[in-house]
């Protein structure tokens, strides 16, 4: 199957899991034996338009990368323009911290979005394919675009509903966006059973349609690769990773740490990301009097984030809405135990995580404090987790396989439609 | 051909979600009314209806069977469901139940601490008399924990016979259905579970999807006829009859039924204390600790991985410091935290059987049941005053600044405790008094 795939470009500072999941998938289905022209939103604006193929063949020569000058970036909402700005500062910076370039944001956001389906459509007809996958709603419409022109089935793929975004803030248009992608596509794959509540029970898509296929990773590298604390070999580290905005419980993270930093001497915590409720977070730290326990890192490169989990005790998640939780399999993988928020599609595919409920703060700070005062629990986990992963289920080839089914899926359903 | 009926009726007292903030503010440790509730429902559901029944059948048609009840669930029932030891009274006087012994607390003492062993054996005994003024002369450990070094103690104790797991790598070529004698105590006699036949009626009976269903007394009674060798055991839960197989599923009808049928179809009821009387077919040897759980039937469903033994060791750790205290409400306290259930919620086993350990448990996952023992015990330790450092004190070295920061955030944490629960340095006579009224109150659970 030729695959055109509308996704995300790996970006030089994480922004969160949606565009590491999109690069890998694509070159997972590569690996398949599918070829793939991926066409990714490229953040240069200035660029003005065009498309430039970029040379892929490090990863496959199954996969090339087509990048659209676009301002668009995953997690880009019309509403975050007011504290855009703010979020470049972070209170402290722990010392292997570099720093990201705020995201690029427009307030033209849907126009952006119809120029990409209007170089979706150019490129449909340009480069052959069988299947169409656009990953999340601002793909949707250039998805759409591209069927037009070649008749190929569109799937697609939903990582994070405006519900997870947004919560009660949800914008209007991009639900009605996303509703309408959905129920448009030939089939959808959703990342986790609960976002497929989500997809079937909010935007009524057909069930029958909806295949979940849940993310994979790299298997765990043998031996001890763990790294010491720069705080010092007793200051052990609570880390947050992930864009700092509601979805991800920050504030819940923050109240916890002033739990347990109030009966540990020596902890110390990290929030690695950026978002709109940094400066909210700064202000909270100082009132609670833990400002300087509590190091905020700003957005890290992939590396260096990787670092980060090695140095960590254990990491901790306490999102309102996370439709799947890739930051958890990284962590595991580094040998770093997670605790994350019942409300995570990462809990239906991997057993040996501490779960909480993400507004129950005592309970995080419990768990918190258990994980890094109790040697034989984190070593438990961190071994249990470690045959986890080493199970097929989380293989990273496993996505790209699953996907690829949903694939065959569509392409029958879509014979069986034309036909009739 | 005989059959030996055996059940048994137990209910951990549940540690509830126990916070490292709970730690000092002497409040319970135990879920009391998670507790209450599954005693009730269990007691209503199984216990009352199945133990009447089985009076009746021992009144009316001579049924005899074997039960053993914990202390853990004795005590519990005294203040939640005093109605059904009643019941339990009248069944053993009728003549229908022998009562076997066990440890007091349905521990795992006899894989940590023999001395413990004996003394919860003893306890049992005590309670055995007490209760129903009888004194079991068979012996059944928990879970059917038995291993080469536990039979000659346990014969040193007095008792006559054991009832063990007919596991196929203890058995090998040998049948289940025989008496046998262990080979580290050639005078105590050993009754191997049949667990296929046991677990037909325990684990099948209620399935719809088994080939055999529905189980009907007469197809039961007559695979039993059909067997080779001398004694069918049947051995399970008590809470088989109603709990884990609910009335709906006839369950009840068909324990009714179940006397006529074996007698229709030759095979006589007899009691573990008939079997040990008998002559051994042969000599039964338990190199390696073997139990009736999971598919393993070892140990390793309560001490298989890391945090079980961690928390076990912790737990006896504590034993010389907690009879010491004499403070009996403490060893009672402590007591109730060696049941077997505690750590069988720590399991970690995810796949096949872990589906039946999450199912019985009180807890999201193993990680939550682990770390709310561990607070318990540190709780334990600062009561003893023997915590090998206050976790709760403040930052020793604290930025100035932060010093009245810490200090005013601190209330905070206690949110969810009495203001005027003494913290970690308190008075530990205070607290005492306050825990010591907790213990009245019964707790349970099924597990």
């Amino acid at each position: 199957m030729r695959v055109l795939m509308f996704g995300w470009e790996y970006p030089p500072y994480a922004a969160g899991g949606l565009a590491t999941a999109t690069i890998s998938l694509a070159a997972g289905l590569a690996r398949l034996g599918h070829p793939v022209t991926l066409v990714v939103p490229f953040p240069a604006a200035a660029d003005g338009g065009g498309v430039r193929v970029v040379s892929a063949s490090d990863v496959s020569p199954n996969l090339r990368t087509l990048r659209v000058a676009s301002r668009l970036t995953p997690y880009t909402s019309p509403v975050s323009a007011a504290t855009a700005a703010a979020t470049a500062v972070p209170a402290a910076r722990a010392p292997w911290a570099r720093r990201a370039e705020p995201s690029a944001y427009r307030e033209t956001l849907f126009e952006d979005v119809d120029d990409y389906a209007t170089a979706a459509r150019q490129i449909a007809a340009l480069h052959a394919h069988d299947i169409i996958h656009a990953h999340d709603w601002m793909a949707y419409a250039a998805g759409k675009a591209a069927r037009d022109v070649s008749g190929a089935p569109l799937v697609a793929h939903i990582h994070a509903t405006e519900h997870d975004r947004s919560g009660e803030g949800r914008n209007a248009e991009i639900l009605r966006r996303e509703r309408d992608g959905l129920r448009d596509a030939d089939r959808v794959i959703a990342n986790s059973h609960l976002t497929k509540r989500h997809v079937v029970g909010e935007y009524g898509v057909d069930e029958r349609l909806v295949d979940v296929v849940h993310w994979g990773i790299e298997r765990p590298v043998i031996g001890d690769v763990r790294l010491p604390s720069p705080f010092g070999r007793t200051a052990p580290i609570v880390a947050f990773v992930g864009r700092v905005v509601m979805q991800k419980g920050p504030d819940y993270f923050i109240e916890a740490a002033a739990k347990v930093a109030a009966v540990h001497p020596t902890v110390c915590f990290v929030v690695a990301g950026t978002g709109d409720m940094l400066p909210r977070l700064f202000d909270r730290c100082i009132e609670l009097g833990i400002a300087h326990r509590v190091y905020f890192t700003g957005g890290l490169s992939h590396p260096d984030i990787d670092r980060l989990y090695r140095m960590a005790t254990v990491v901790v998640m306490p999102s309102v809405s996370e439709p799947f939780g890739l930051v958890a399999l990284e962590s595991l993988r580094a040998g770093t135990p997670v605790i994350v928020s019942k409300a995570s599609g990462v809990t239906e595919a991997v057993a040996n995580l501490i779960t909480v409920d993400f507004w129950d703060v005592n309970d995080i700070a419990d768990k918190m404090l258990a994980v890094i005062t109790d040697p034989a629990l984190a070593r438990e986990l961190r071994a249990r987790a470690r045959d986890e992963l080493g199970d097929s289920h989380l293989g990273p080839d496993e996505p790209a396989r699953l996907t690829a089914a949903s694939f065959a899926a569509a392409l029958a359903g879509h014979q069986t439609m034309a036909v009739t | 051909m005989d059959v030996c009926f055996y059940f048994q009726l137990h209910q951990p007292r549940r540690v509830r979600r126990y916070q490292v903030f709970d730690i000092g503010s002497g409040s319970s440790y135990f879920d009391d009314v998670r507790n209450a509730d599954t005693l009730r429902r269990v007691a209503t559901r199984c216990y009352l209806p199945a133990t009447r029944m089985l009076t009746e059948l021992a009144r009316n048609e001579g049924a005899r069977v074997a039960m053993s009840v914990s202390g853990v669930l004795l005590e519990q029932l005294a203040s939640t469901s005093p109605e059904t030891i009643e019941s339990l009274q009248v069944l053993v006087a009728s003549g229908g139940a022998e009562l076997l012994s066990e440890t007091s607390h349905h521990s795992l003492a006899s894989r940590q601490n023999m001395d413990e062993f004996a003394v919860q054996v003893t306890l049992h005994r005590a309670m055995m008399r007490r209760t129903f003024g009888v004194t079991p002369r068979v012996f059944r450990n928990t879970e059917l924990i038995v291993s080469d070094a536990l039979t000659p103690l346990v014969a040193s104790l007095g008792f006559d016979a054991m009832l063990v797991e007919g596991a196929d790598a203890v058995l090998g070529w040998q049948s289940p259905n025989y008496v046998y004698a262990s080979t580290t105590a050639p005078l105590m006699r050993l009754l191997p579970r049949n667990y296929r036949l046991s677990d037909d009626v325990a684990f099948r009976f209620g399935a719809r999807d088994w080939s055999e269903w529905p189980l009907t007394a007469d197809k039961y009674a007559a695979w039993i006829a059909a067997n080779n060798g001398d004694v069918v055991n049947v051995f399970m839960d008590f809470e088989t009859f109603g709990e884990h197989q609910d009335a709906g599923s006839g369950i009840l009808d068909f324990l009714r039924a179940l006397p006529g049928a074996l007698r229709k179809n030759g095979v006589t009821m007899v009691t573990p204390s008939e079997l040990a009387k008998r002559k051994p077919a042969g000599l039964l040897s338990f190199p390696n600790a073997t139990s009736w759980a999971d598919t393993e039937r070892d140990v390793s469903a309560w001490l298989g991985n890391g945090l079980q033994y961690a928390a076990h060791a912790r737990l006896y750790g504590l034993r010389d410091a907690v009879l010491a205290s004499g403070n009996s409400e403490l060893v009672s306290t402590w007591r109730q935290l060696s049941t077997s259930d505690h750590f069988y919620y720590m399991s970690t086993k995810w796949h096949a059987d872990g589906d039946v350990h999450t199912y019985f448990s009180p807890y999201a996952n193993p990680y939550d049941a682990y770390i709310s023992f561990m607070n318990v015990l540190r709780d334990v330790e600062q009561r003893l005053g023997t915590a090998p450092r206050q976790l709760k004190t403040a930052d020793r070295r604290p930025q100035t600044a932060d010093r009245s920061r810490a200090a005013t955030a601190k209330p905070k944490t206690a949110d969810r405790r009495p203001q005027t629960a003494p913290r970690a340095n308190g008075k530990r006579g205070n607290r005492e008094a306050k825990t010591a009224g907790r213990s009245k109150k019964a707790k349970v659970r099924k597990k």
